[in-house]
């Protein structure tokens, strides 16, 4: 039954990851980062995108800040805060959010306030379903290890 | 030898001692010389990931987040034979760090890389000495053929 449940969670991770997939929200890159864990570092895909999540909130924090000056007009800065979003989140595969980045930054060329306002309320609810996504992701796969831990408790 | 693409599990003794710094470390490629690589972005993701991608393929690679401290290791002697760089970054920036460590008479391979390619950047960094330019982020796909290359040229 305990091997079972670590089979049941695996099958589950391998399903949301799908559905990532397809729904675009995920492209192959993160197929890459994962490729680069290994035993000498088995966190690494949780440890770099906790490093994204501190990144991206950062820049979406100001951008915000940005737009809502009363005077806002420097596009050059907006654009350098985008152009690191849209890097990181090629960088792990973070699809939609990278594509949204790119309207935005058109907008932000364009001088179209407007434009850029409905892009960053787009980013900020394509950021949070990506984080809810990939927290419900290594959580399925925390439950997995100790599930198998479980399994095989003699085994070190 | 030609070099070959396979997978080498690096344990004590292993083919590529001083090419990384994590032992144990599954590198997917070797090759005839021991390759050396630095990076240059002032985002910290990307340049984690990049770092690790190219050990990952075996070449040691050190990771700098602004062009000042790049043309400062060049300019105390440490030598890459490539070098990845972003274009936009803090104070100095990717072209003017790219045409600083030409001026020292750098020949290593320097690879520019961006978020989002645009003609502009294309010809400003290509203007300031960089000899490949690509979208982020590294894919093996193109990165490889480089390393290969200049393998084989050494």
């Amino acid at each position: 039954m305990l091997g079972l449940g670590a089979d049941r969670l695996w099958a589950d991770m391998n399903r949301l990851l799908a559905l990532l997939f397809h729904q675009g929200v995920l492209d192959e890159q993160f197929v890459q980062l994962q490729q680069l864990q290994d035993e000498s570092s088995p966190n690494f895909v949780c440890e770099v995108v906790t490093i994204y999540f501190h990144e991206s909130e950062k820049l979406l924090k100001n951008l915000r800040g940005l737009l809502m000056e009363r005077e806002f007009s420097d596009y050059k800065k907006m654009g350098i805060h985008l152009n690191q979003f849209m890097g990181s989140s090629s960088s792990i595969g973070a699809k939609r959010v990278r594509n949204v980045c790119v309207a935005f930054r058109a907008a932000s060329e364009q001088n179209n306030r407007a434009g850029c306002l409905r892009a960053l309320e787009l980013l900020e609810h394509e950021y949070c379903y990506l984080k809810n996504k990939l927290h419900e992701l290594f959580h399925i796969e925390q439950q997995r290890l100790l599930a198998a831990g479980v399994r095989y408790p003699m085994q070190n | 030898m030609a070099p070959t693409i396979e997978s080498v599990y690096l344990g004590n003794g292993g083919l590529s001692e001083g090419n990384n710094k994590r032992s144990n470390r599954f590198v997917k490629a070797t090759w005839k010389n021991n390759l050396t690589a630095l990076v240059v972005d002032n985002v910290e993701l990307c340049r984690v990931l990049e770092r690790e991608n190219l050990r990952a393929y075996g070449v040691e690679t050190v990771a700098v987040e602004t062009g000042e401290a790049a043309v400062e290791l060049v300019a105390s002697g440490s030598t890459f034979n490539l070098i990845f760089i972003d274009i936009y970054l803090p104070t100095m920036s990717g072209p003017e760090a790219v045409r600083q460590i030409r001026a020292m008479g750098v020949r290593s391979k320097i690879i520019g890389l961006t978020a989002i390619i645009t003609e502009k950047d294309e010809q400003d960094f290509f203007a300031a000495g960089i000899d490949e330019f690509y979208e982020k982020p590294l894919d093996p796909d193109w990165f490889v053929p480089i390393i290969r290359e200049v393998d084989n040229q050494i």
